[in-house]
């Protein structure tokens, strides 16, 4: 799920920027598939396809987990499977365990008034490669390699219990990342080293959604901005610390089985509208989550 | 419950520590320490040219100086004297900087140059490419595209400039013997490492004059850049006492003089021609055709598979005469080398594509296509050296500078370090290019599409591999020069080489040849070295 080539990856799930809590004592696991593919990307500010790569597909394998830890604390884990292929030129495709990410969210506030309410979460995560995969392979790594850690908002308004609208922001710290390499360039400059500098990222999305009793369907618009790096130079292969921003529009899903007892069906997918130093992907994601409750008062 | 909630912001409170502590900005160039030289190298001036035919023959540009006690000297002093009274920081700054070594310094900015412009041409929406035009070096696709053998080239061409320029240098300033000004008056402050060696000319001025005339020969779009280096070098060396201005004016001359006769060799070295024409591509593969018949066991033509780009769109290949020896008028010459030798150290056929033994090179590249283990993935990451990087040549230099930087060598003898290695890889290039062209012989995926590469393939022919000519003739040239570290020089070759096997763009005979070749080709620098006067 959320692999989306050269983007953040927690920024693209529901589960991290919804106002969604998970009951105390609830476990809730999930299995996601994800397809994300692209035909053009994004050369700097240059658009533009390349024989040499076709089309790039990505596709992962998520195990997802949420647990209430009390009613206003839900932490969740997710660890994606991935693999890349190009269809164009003679690249090696990889694949491998990505990044592990832990997060607990916080409602730490609630306002109900007649069938309207207000809702905000903090959340806090944490990532970091699970493997010792190359992000230096762009745009076939299956990842960028680094450690990160994101402090985010997110807010939902209920109207009439039926409309929902969701805002959500983080702010996400990146740590450096280290290459086989001795040397290399980017942004300009010649670095003589093998560490490089991944800078910091900003996100945020937005929701409007539908809700009824088993099911909860929802449009979004949603910004990743990374604060820093250089642009892919004309002709030359995308390097990790580049300045990837995009803008999607998606919708996503939610469906409880009425037929099968605490199972849920979750999807959504995505589109890429404008980029930079990314490819114009678009993503589908679904998947299904099932929870036990460990509450004595059920 | 408080206690969980403790310990879970304990733990980002942690991570985020971890995380902001590792996200430190990237020193933006290596370290080199104040250069104090352990030798001098007084009788550089003695030592052998590489290409000018005299230090005499500069003469004109260095004219006795002014005795430091004359009116006019004087005035000299108290200019530095005023301007080291009002030093900016930046000023400051590029002392200190320049302070670590000219020959190291502009080592550094070159391959950088190197990496930047090492671009190839992207293709036109009608699948077609245009060359980079030297007259509009601005333009997309920019000039140069500074591949490995342009930049083989590039380096030997500044490095060795520079050196027969500094041994130039320092035949002038034994004759001249004139000391620096914070020797001359104690009232100006010696703010470089205390060399004691004559002043005029100025070093820093000669090699300031020698490299941006070159550069600015090699990599015209650079132009700014190239100018405030050295404008920043000569004031450095004015600044810092250790100058006069006439100490500067009279190396800026020198160095542009030495300059003059090498970018006058580069415009005649062949490279003019080594792009080739249409008409001339599409007889490439008749050409090896012919030179596969000639051989001592002649090949038929149907037997002869010939390379074909796999990039796509179909590209021209890269250089295709850089290396040529057997047409008459078309070919880079070589530093230490003849044609004749060119022709004589050319490495044997590959086996026959159509035959049993390429198929088993064949199927040990597709194993490792199909093994990429991670150290090995690491191996040919550490070494790929492709596009927008400062190439094989680059990485070379790169592990030379440690050696030469940590020998505290005289900036002469740096030099001569630089210019030995940078002339065999040079040489490496047209020798191993004559070798590409003159086969002709496909890509492992040209003959089995099913292998996967772990590094982009380069648009030339697979025989002989260009990494392992480099690299062994670089670790040969470095084991002479470094004799306790040979070793290491010759296992770093030895995994360029592997490398590419690794990668599953060479076959395993592709990097035992060329690494032979290799060693061939640097041994008559080696050769050029030891009788140089420098030991």
């Amino acid at each position: 799920m959320m692999l989306f080539l050269w983007g953040s990856l927690s920024a693209q799930t529901p589960m991290i920027t919804d106002g969604m809590m998970t009951p105390k004592k609830d476990l809730g696991n999930g299995i996601f598939y994800g397809f994300d593919s692209w035909n053009k990307y994004w050369e700097g500010t240059l658009k533009r396809d390349n024989q040499n790569i076709g089309t790039l597909t990505t596709q992962a394998a998520t195990w997802m987990g949420v647990y209430g830890l009390t009613e206003k604390i839900t932490l969740i884990g997710m660890l994606p499977y991935v693999w890349t292929k190009a269809s164009g030129g003679t690249l090696h495709s990889m694949q491998g365990l990505q990044d592990l990410t832990l997060a607990a969210k916080y409602n730490y506030f609630n306002k109900e008034w007649g069938q309207n309410s207000i809702r905000l979460f903090a959340l806090g995560s944490y990532s970091l490669p699970t493997t010792n995969y190359t992000p230096d392979f762009l745009p076939l790594s299956i990842g960028m390699g680094c450690k990160s850690l994101s402090a985010r908002l997110t807010g939902t308004y209920s109207l009439k219990k039926v409309w929902t609208f969701t805002a959500s922001g983080a702010y996400t710290w990146r740590g450096n990342i280290f290459l086989d390499r001795p040397s290399y360039y980017t942004n300009g400059q010649m670095y003589f080293s093998n560490e490089v500098q991944m800078f910091d990222q900003f996100d945020f999305i937005v929701r409007a959604g539908y809700h009824q009793s088993n099911w909860h369907a929802e449009l979004f618009y949603t910004q990743q901005n990374t604060l820093g790096g250089g642009d892919i130079r004309r002709q030359d292969m995308p390097f990790a610390s580049n300045q990837m921003n995009y803008s999607k529009i998606g919708a996503s899903f939610l469906y409880v089985i009425p037929q099968v007892k605490n199972l849920a069906a979750r999807a959504w997918g995505s589109y890429t509208i404008a980029g930079r130093n990314v490819g114009q992907s678009t993503t589908i994601n679904a998947g299904l989550m099932y929870t036990l409750h460990f509450s004595n008062t059920q | 419950m408080n206690t969980f909630k403790f310990y879970i912001a304990l733990f980002f409170i942690t991570s985020l520590t971890i995380v902001v502590s590792c996200n430190k900005e990237v020193t933006y160039s290596e370290g080199l320490t104040p250069l104090q030289p352990t030798n001098v190298d007084a009788n550089a001036g003695t030592w052998k040219p590489v290409f000018v035919t005299s230090y005499t023959k500069y003469a004109a540009s260095v004219p006795t100086p002014a005795d430091t006690s004359t009116a006019a000297y004087k005035t000299e002093l108290t200019t530095i004297k005023n301007l080291q009274s009002v030093l900016t920081s930046s000023q400051k700054k590029a002392i200190d900087y320049w302070s670590g070594g000219g020959v190291l310094r502009w080592n550094q900015i070159f391959r950088e140059l190197v990496a930047r412009y090492n671009l190839p041409p992207a293709p036109l929406a009608n699948g077609t490419y245009i060359f980079p035009d030297a007259n509009n070096p601005f333009a997309d696709p920019q000039f140069p595209f500074s591949n490995p053998p342009y930049a083989a080239r590039a380096y030997s061409y500044v490095s060795a400039a520079i050196y027969d320029a500094l041994k130039a240098t320092w035949y002038y300033k034994y004759q001249y013997n004139r000391p620096s000004p914070y020797l001359v008056d104690k009232g100006v402050k010696s703010l470089m490492p205390k060399v004691n060696i004559p002043s005029y000319p100025s070093e820093e001025a000669v090699m300031s004059g020698v490299t941006q005339t070159i550069l600015l020969a090699l990599f015209p779009a650079a132009y700014d850049e190239i100018m405030i280096k050295a404008g920043e070098q000569r004031s450095a060396a004015l600044l810092s006492g250790k100058a006069s201005s006439s100490d500067i004016t009279v190396g800026i001359a020198l160095g542009k003089a030495v300059a003059a006769d090498y970018v006058a060799r580069a415009g005649t070295d062949g490279t003019s021609t080594a792009i080739g024409t249409k008409a001339q591509w599409q007889v490439l593969g008749d050409t090896a055709k012919a030179h596969w018949a000639k051989l001592p066991a002649p090949v038929a033509a149907s037997d002869v598979i010939t390379w074909l780009s796999l990039d796509v769109p179909s590209r021209p290949p890269m250089l295709p005469f850089f290396g040529t020896k057997t047409s008459p008028g078309l070919g880079v010459k070589g530093w230490m080398m003849t044609n004749a030798n060119f022709i004589s150290e050319r490495p044997g056929p590959p086996p026959i594509a159509t035959q049993s033994e390429m198929k088993n090179q064949v199927d040990e590249v597709k194993y490792y296509s199909q093994n990429l283990t991670r150290e090995r993935e690491g191996i040919v990451l550490k070494w790929a050296d492709g596009a927008g990087t400062y190439t094989p040549p680059g990485h070379w230099n790169q592990i030379a500078e440690g050696y030469v930087r940590d020998a505290n060598f005289s900036e002469v003898r740096a030099a001569r370090a630089f210019a030995l290695l940078n002339m065999a890889m040079h040489d490496a290039a047209v020798g191993c290019w004559e070798a590409k062209y003159y086969y002709f012989n496909p890509r492992p995926t040209q003959l089995d599409p099913s292998i996967k590469t772990g590094t982009g393939i380069p648009n030339f022919p697979s025989y002989t591999s260009g990494h392992s000519t480099f690299s062994s003739a670089a670790a040969t040239v470095l084991s002479y020069l470094f004799p306790d570290d040979a070793t290491y020089f010759t296992d770093q070759a030895q995994e360029a080489s592997l490398s590419r096997l690794y990668g599953a763009i060479h076959y395993r005979v592709d990097i035992e040849a060329g690494s032979d070749h290799g060693k061939r080709i640097g041994s008559y620098t080696v050769s050029f070295a030891q009788t140089d006067g420098a030991n």
